[in-house]
């Protein structure tokens, strides 16, 4: 066979031209791009039908209104709700990832019997019907046995008709352990009772304010209701209102604050006093407010010019003497200041002194019950339920003293100290506790010195967890009773801390109960009605439902069709009989009741040669620390300076880094006096030298794969100081060390 | 055994060495497919690769290989379309080595990509403005060329060439070589110069952006010239490679001294235009976006100054001046010096083109990317590198690739004292013919 | 690609930040992540593959305690325009699997025509651009809450911030039905801008007159990142501290005060 060159030509063309004309490559291309994008393992989402349903968020206590996208059955997006007074439009990244948590592998999907020992993770389900006829029994043997006061409940809140069907429950069964976890809503309602009178909230209307002096808030960092104080945060800088910020660390509230004072921590109560001490020498204060509307004001001015000088001030806070006068000057020139405290997100009560050192500079300046100023919001009176009948068990058990000692001799003005409770129980000084349900709290990881909690809590033999998530506190339990998700349950939810007007938000169900849940309203009923008696007779509802329509009246139909209800004639009450206190009169000081406020120094636990450094924490809106932890979305939101892998990242001053040979990433090993911690270095300029700080909300066990054992939990390395006027925790920090791991 | 598919008048070494030493060189195959099966079938979370070092080790790779290959297409233009025709004894040498170089770029390229079942979007969807697009079609046609200036080579092998059609065919295309050597020139122009167009167009990224001509950025030209100036140094040093490891002279100094020489006016000519353009790259272009030259080296160990020196004076004008005088080239270190340089050289640029131009933060307040390649990287980095061995111990076994290696090393049956009993074993078949003149 | 245009047909969807406002509260981020189908992963510690279509970063001052400041700057696409829709990724993408919209100025990604080359990666400075390097795995349970506005992407390729387009598309689906012309500026809306706490995000038409951003944009206190490259970002960032306007850029040493920002188009 000869080869020429037409034949080589037409060999190859011919061959070209068969391959490409035949349906072979065609077809292979045409299925490759096909595959390469329908992988079974890819999901892809069903279409539908859109709708939109209002609710509320309870993720944390911010008391937002959302409305969540839906498409069928399914709910795809959640977003914050327009026009709500609270958030109008705005949400925060935890309220944003609620479907992750609505969904995700957290959820405990149906009432859970511990089997095997505690915390051993291992469980049996249990139907609804036997779990509550086993707790009933439990609960009915204690109440023979005349230890009803034995049960306690801790609870994330006691407002709403959620909290009030537990204290109805607790009250009729016959126990005062009602504790509420703790933050600075503690201290604050203290401060009203005592300054103002009577049981209330503090509201401050911050949108109207024009200069906001903050001791250590978090301003944006979830102090208060997050996502109404980062709406307000945005409205100072339209208005040019004036933010400044005391500090020891250069939060994100520092950086936007208008002026960032860095303070040696845990004096802002001396700062506070020295900045009144200049009001008055000065003449700066509201002459027609202290001379009218108060008491006690000589008392305390006296205390002022002795002991609070700028001079003296400044050698205590790090902050210097013209800074202090010019400050106050400008606090008190201002047409609508407000003072504020509550360190971080306020996720501690703190020192009573120091709440009243700035509560008084408000009221120093006359800006209370006014526009732009701090009022008095009394606690919500939706609630109206018919006193209940006790009988002599219940009568007896609510007269036994409480377990932390709120509201006795000791701690008159105090509500709840939950963390007094360890201490308590290990002690084993007054009775014991012998069931303990949890609602809506994780104290397994919220209380400080997290291990003295663990191992009291391993003393009380039956405990009772509502939570919808597996958590901390739920894996010790011997029961899990699944409340369902804020978004598969009706709710109430009043008026978040800090908010001047009474609103009331609602949850609804916005999708079908995903698992075999129950709302814990309706548990509670179903207890009260298997005990019987005068217990029953205390819950005439048949269900929680009808019981929040019924408790709601005819705010039942706005908060259907709003989705919120506000009290539209609410104003700021007028100095003019406002106040409830003995003297009728805002009180600075009262001998009677044994205040006045100053400085006291908080020693913080451990030995300064021991421990030179000191470890504060500090709070970050993109880490969710309440009882709720971080869902995969805001994990992902953090920086790596925050955590990297599993290691989380302590701040230090380069300075001190460098004088403790710790380069920036380097590993470390933080000790305490409560505990050890491998954590990794970052150097941060803005941060006090000498104080260390570590992100709160990190350090979670036994929630998802997404959040556990991602960092360290701060509470594991601090403990509680107690404040002796009130038994609240107001450690602010701790001693520390460092050293290279 | 394998005699019969040797060629005419040369001598190679036993089928069992031989057996032995392409079986070790697979096993590195094999690992190397191995990782890159694993690329495939898990995907490019195999790699260290990320979002900021989103090109890295392959694209180097692919670039080096494609620069260093450029020795085929250039001395091909020498031969075929200059008429250099001393360089006839090492154009088949050339051609497989660039054969090797761009089948390998198109498996690294293949496996680099996330879908490589959607690979041939780049052809039915082209966008015409993408410099990449350009690469593609031009390295396609280019691998095309190769394969047919490769293949007569293979119709070249002694029992192959007895079949009439495939002798006709070698034949005819053997005739029509300079056609396909003008348009391999051609295309080597292009996609070398896209090649580099690829880095010199990326406006957002100041350290690699060029202005230029016409559509092309001044990269696009120093790319092309790089790899006419370096391929051929790596033709020669892997000519000197193969001479060494089989311990006989195979290509003329003719050829190797005349091939070495223009390479070296080259390399003088780009080194000396690369050295104009990174000056008016670091006083005019950098400056203009508000950037020295010196943010885009400190302030980091690895990407430092040393590598611009290096790149210029130490790969760039050293092996430049050794190779443009006659007492350079002719000195055997020398030579292996400079190629040695160039290649390296021609590497580097590569390497910062391409990926210190990613390393290098833009953004005022972002930072270094750092980045080191995973072990299936580096497998399949390796892969070609045993690939190409193979196919050059194959092709050199059997083969004409070197048409002067009989003249070079004549056979002289060698006194029987001398041999190993291994050789004489595998002697027993073979035929003794006179090389060919 | 194509001729710049200009004139009221033709829509610059953009964007002007607050970074006064911006908090760096992290919801924008998350709002981005639940309304797009964005997967995660069990660490997403490391950055450099984390993907997030915007990213919050964080600038210092560098200067030591205690004048030490941060800012945060949030970094969606900056759906460059460069000239007349020459953006820097838009021209190198090999198979058009991105491209410059004359009818938005919207940059877009088609998930299944890209082919995962990264050259788009590659020419982007703002690092606005993710790839998949891994299959996208949701919990079991957790796909229920997938949109279907928004396709998930496959592993191998390239995604980044949309506009939230599929916004546009609703929203002109509903004017069709109701026989207008006009999407109104609130009726598109990026997840985004619509999440934020603090309002810092606006985003609308830069072309119309009507809408806030068309005023915003020109503040004497606005910058845009990296403009000197000629990039001609669509979004807008606006801060009254001078060093954060300056970390926009690079400049020389020498270089004195601050240009007033250049507007394109
Ligand atoms: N039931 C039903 N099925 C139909 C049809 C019908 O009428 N009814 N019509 C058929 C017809 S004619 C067609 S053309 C097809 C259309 O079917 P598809 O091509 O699936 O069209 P869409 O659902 O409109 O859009 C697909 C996805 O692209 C996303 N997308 C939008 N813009 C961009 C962008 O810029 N980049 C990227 N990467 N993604 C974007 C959208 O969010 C959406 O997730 O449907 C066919 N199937
Ligand atoms: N808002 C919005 N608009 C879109 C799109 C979108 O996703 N959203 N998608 C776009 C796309 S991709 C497409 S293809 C178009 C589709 O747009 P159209 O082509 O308008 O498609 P249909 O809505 O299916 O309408 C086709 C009409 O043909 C009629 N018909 C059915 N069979 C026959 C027949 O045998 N003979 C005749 N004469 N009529 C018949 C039907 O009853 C119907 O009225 O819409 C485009 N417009
Ligand atoms: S601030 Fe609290 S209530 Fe508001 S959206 Fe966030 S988690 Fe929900
Ligand atoms: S949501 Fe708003 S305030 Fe929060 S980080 Fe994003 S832009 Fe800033
Ligand atoms: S920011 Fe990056 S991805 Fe977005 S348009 Fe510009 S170059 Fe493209
Ligand atoms: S990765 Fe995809 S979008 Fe990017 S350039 Fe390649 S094909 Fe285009
Ligand atoms: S515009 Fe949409 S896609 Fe882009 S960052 Fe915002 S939310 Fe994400």
């Amino acid at each position: 066979m000869k080869i020429d060159r037409r034949c080589f030509l037409s060999f190859v063309i011919g061959g070209a031209a068969g391959t490409t004309l035949s349906p072979l490559p065609w077809k292979l291309m045409d299925d490759s791009s096909i595959w390469t994008q329908m992988w079974p393992w890819t999901p892809v989402p069903e279409d539908g039908e859109i709708s939109y349903v209002d609710s509320a968020c309870s993720l944390c206590s911010g008391g937002c209104g959302i409305t969540v996208r839906k498409i069928e059955e399914r709910a795809v997006k959640i977003e914050g709700m327009k026009d709500h007074p609270v958030n109008d439009g705005g949400i925060c990244p935890l309220g944003l990832s609620g479907l992750q948590l609505l969904y995700g592998p957290r959820r405990v999907k149906h009432p859970l019997k511990k089997v095997g020992d505690r915390g051993s993770g291992k469980w049996a389900k249990i139907s609804w019907d036997s779990a509550i006829a086993e707790i009933v029994k439990i609960l009915g043997k204690l109440r023979s046995n005349n230890q009803s006061h034995t049960v306690g409940l801790i609870s994330g809140s006691d407002r709403g008709t959620v909290p009030s069907l537990f204290r109805r429950f607790l009250t009729v069964y016959g126990s005062p352990n009602l504790m509420r976890t703790p933050s600075l809503q503690d201290s604050y309602e203290i401060v009203l009772n005592l300054m103002h009178g009577g049981q209330a909230l503090p509201g401050f209307d911050f949108e109207n304010a024009d200069f906001i002096l903050s001791f250590g808030s978090g301003i944006i960092d979830g102090w208060g209701s997050p996502v109404r104080m980062i709406r307000a945060n945005s409205i100072w800088r339209n208005t040019g209102a004036k933010v400044i910020q005391i500090d020891p660390r250069l939060s994100n509230t520092a950086a936007k604050s208008d002026k960032w004072f860095p303070i040696n921590p845990g004096t802002e109560a001396a700062l506070a006093l020295g900045l009144s001490h200049v009001i008055i020498k000065e003449d700066l204060y509201h002459s027609d407010f202290v001379d009218n509307y108060s008491v006690g004001f000589g008392e305390w001015k006296s205390l002022l010019r002795e002991d609070y000088p700028p001079e003296k001030v400044a050698k205590i806070t790090g902050i210097d003497e013209l800074t202090i006068v010019d400050l106050a000057r400008k606090f008190a020139r201002a047409s609508k200041p407000i003072a504020i405290c509550g360190r971080g997100r306020g996720n501690t009560p703190g020192s009573l002194n120091e709440f009243m050192a700035v509560h008084a500079l408000n009221a120093l300046v006359g800006n209370i019950n006014k526009t732009g100023g701090v009022w008095v919001v009394a606690d919500p009176d939706y609630i109206d339920w018919t006193e209940p009948k006790l009988d002599a068990k219940a009568v007896s058990g609510m007269q036994k003293e409480r377990l932390d000692g709120a509201g006795s001799k000791t701690y008159p003005f105090t509500r709840y100290s939950l963390n007094r409770l360890p201490a308590v129980i290990s002690s084993g000084e007054t009775y014991p506790l012998q069931a303990l349900f949890v609602s809506g709290a994780n104290p397994l990881y919220t209380m400080s010195d997290t291990m003295a909690v663990r191992e009291a809590f391993a003393k009380i033999p039956f405990i009772v967890s509502f939570s919808s998530y597996m958590n901390e506190t739920s894996q010790l339990a011997d029961f899990i009773l699944p409340n369902h998700t804020c978004l598969e349950r009706y709710e109430d939810i009043p008026t978040p801390f800090g908010f001047p007007r009474p609103v009331i938000g609602l949850s609804r169900p916005v999708v079908e109960p995903q698992f075999n849940t129950a709302h814990v309203g309706d548990v509670i009923i179903k207890m009260a009605k298997e005990m019987g008696g005068s217990i029953a007779g205390a819950f005439p509802w048949d269900n929680y439902e009808a019981c929040l329509k019924e408790t709601l009246g005819d705010r039942w139909d706005t908060l259907i069709k709003k989705g919120f209800w506000s009290d539209s004639r609410f104003k700021a009450p007028s100095w003019n009989g406002s106040f409830d206190t003995p003297s009728g009169k805002f009180e600075f000081a009262n001998n009677t009741k044994g205040f006045l406020p100053q400085f006291k120094p908080v020693g913080i636990e451990g030995d300064e040669t021991l421990y030179p450094l000191i470890l504060i924490p500090y709070d970050l809106t993109r880490l969710a620390n309440s009882f709720i932890g971080a869902p995969p979305f805001v994990i992902k939101t953090l920086e790596d300076t925050v955590i990297k892998a599993n290691d989380v990242f302590i701040e230090i001053n380069p300075e001190t880094a460098k004088a403790l040979r710790l380069r920036e990433g380097q590993y470390a090993l933080l000790s305490t006096p409560k505990g050890q911690a491998r954590v990794k270095v970052h150097w941060f300029e803005g941060i006090l030298p000498g104080v260390i700080a570590m992100p709160t909300g990190l350090g979670h066990l036994g929630n998802d794969e997404f959040l556990d054992g991602k960092g360290v939990n701060y509470n594991q390395l601090v403990g509680p100081v107690e404040d002796p006027g009130t038994g609240l925790d107001k450690a602010w920090g701790i001693r520390a060390k460092l050293a290279k791991a | 055994m394998d005699s019969a598919l040797i060629p005419k008048g040369v001598k190679r070494c036993p089928l069992w060495q031989f057996a032995l030493f392409i079986g070790a060189v697979s096993a590195v195959l094999g690992w190397g497919v191995y990782a890159m099966l694993l690329c495939w079938f898990k995907g490019l979370n195999q790699t260290n690769m990320n979002d900021y070092y989103g090109f890295a080790l392959w694209i180097w790779a692919d670039l080096a290989v494609i620069a260093i290959g450029g020795g085929a297409f250039f001395t091909g233009l020498l031969k075929y379309i200059f008429g250099k025709d001393d360089l006839k004894n090492i154009i088949n040498y050339a051609v497989l080595i660039g054969f090797i170089c761009y089948s390998s770029a198109l498996l690294i390229l293949a496996i680099d990509i996330g879908q490589p079942l959607r690979g041939w979007f780049i052809f039915w969807h082209a966008n015409v403005h993408s410099m990449l697009t350009e690469v593609a079609f031009c390295l396609t046609c280019y691998f095309g060329v190769l394969t047919i200036e490769y293949i007569p080579l293979i119709l070249e092998n002694r029992q192959i060439d007895r079949v009439p059609f495939f002798h006709h065919l070698s034949h005819n295309m053997h005739e029509i070589m300079a056609v396909f050597a003008a348009t391999g020139a051609f295309l080597s122009f292009f996609h070398q110069g896209s090649l580099g167009g690829v880095a010199g167009v990326l406006f957002g990224r100041p350290f690699a952006f060029r202005e230029g001509l016409l559509v092309w950025p001044w990269t696009f030209f120093l790319f092309t010239w790089s790899a006419a100036a370096c391929g051929p140094c790596f033709t020669i040093l892997v000519t000197k490679i193969t001479e060494a490891v089989t311990r006989k002279k195979l290509v003329k100094d003719n050829a190797i001294e005349l091939l070495a020489k223009i390479s070296g006016w080259m390399i003088l000519t780009y080194i000396i235009a690369k050295t104009i353009d990174t000056w008016y790259w670091a006083k005019v272009l950098a400056p203009s976006k508000g950037l020295t030259m010196m943010d885009f080296y400190s302030n980091n160990p690895l990407y430092g100054i040393w590598i611009l020196i290096t790149e210029i004076v130490i790969c760039g004008f050293v092996p430049a001046f050794i190779l443009i005088t006659k007492k350079g080239r002719k000195n055997s270190l020398a030579l292996w010096i400079a190629v040695t340089l160039a290649v390296v050289g021609v590497c580097l640029n590569r390497w910062v083109m391409v990926l210190q131009v990613l390393a290098i933060p833009v953004m005022t307040f972002d930072i270094w990317a750092m980045y080191f390649p995973s072990w299936q990287e580096i497998a399949t980095t390796i892969l070609p590198v045993a690939y190409g061995i193979i196919l050059i111990a194959l092709s050199y076994r059997y083969l004409p690739v070197f048409p002067n290696e009989a003249e070079l090393n004549p056979l002289e049956p060698l006194p029987v004292e001398d041999q190993e009993p291994s050789e004489l074993l595998g002697d027993q078949e073979r035929e003794l013919i006179p090389a060919e003149a | 690609m194509g001729k710049e245009q200009k004139g009221p047909k033709t829509k610059r969807f953009g964007m002007v930040i607050d970074l006064d406002k911006c908090t760096g509260c992290g919801s924008c981020m998350v709002a981005c992540m639940a309304e797009n189908n964005v997967p995660f992963r069990k660490d997403e510690s490391n950055k450099f593959l984390s993907l997030t279509w915007l990213r919050i970063y964080k600038l210092t001052n560098g200067k030591p305690f205690p004048d030490t400041d941060i800012c945060y700057l949030p970094r969606p696409c900056m759906h460059c325009e460069g000239h007349g829709g020459h953006s820097p990724c838009v021209s190198v993408c090999p198979a058009v699997a991105t491209d410059y919209s004359d009818e938005t100025g919207i940059v877009s990604q088609i998930y299944t025509r890209c082919f995962g080359c990264r050259y788009c990666m590659a020419s982007c400075p703002y690092h606005a651009r993710y790839f998949n390097w891994w299959d996208p795995v949701w919990p079991d349970g957790m796909e229920k809450y997938l949109s279907p506005n928004v396709s998930p992407r496959m592993r191998g390729v390239v995604e980044k911030c949309s506009f939230c387009y599929h916004r546009y598309q609703l929203a002109k689906e509903r004017i069709f039905i109701e026989g207008r012309s006009e999407v109104e500026e609130d009726e598109y809306q990026t997840s985004c801008a619509q999440a934020c706490p603090a309002r810092a995000i606006t985003f609308g038409d830069l072309n119309n007159p009507k809408h806030a951003v068309y005023k915003k944009k020109k503040s004497p206190n606005g910058f845009r990142l990296l403009e000197r490259l000629g990039t001609n970002p669509k979004i807008y960032y606006v801060s009254s501290r001078e060093w954060v306007r300056r970390a926009g850029d690079n400049y020389l040493k020498g270089e004195g005060k601050l240009k007033e920002s250049v507007q394109h188009g």
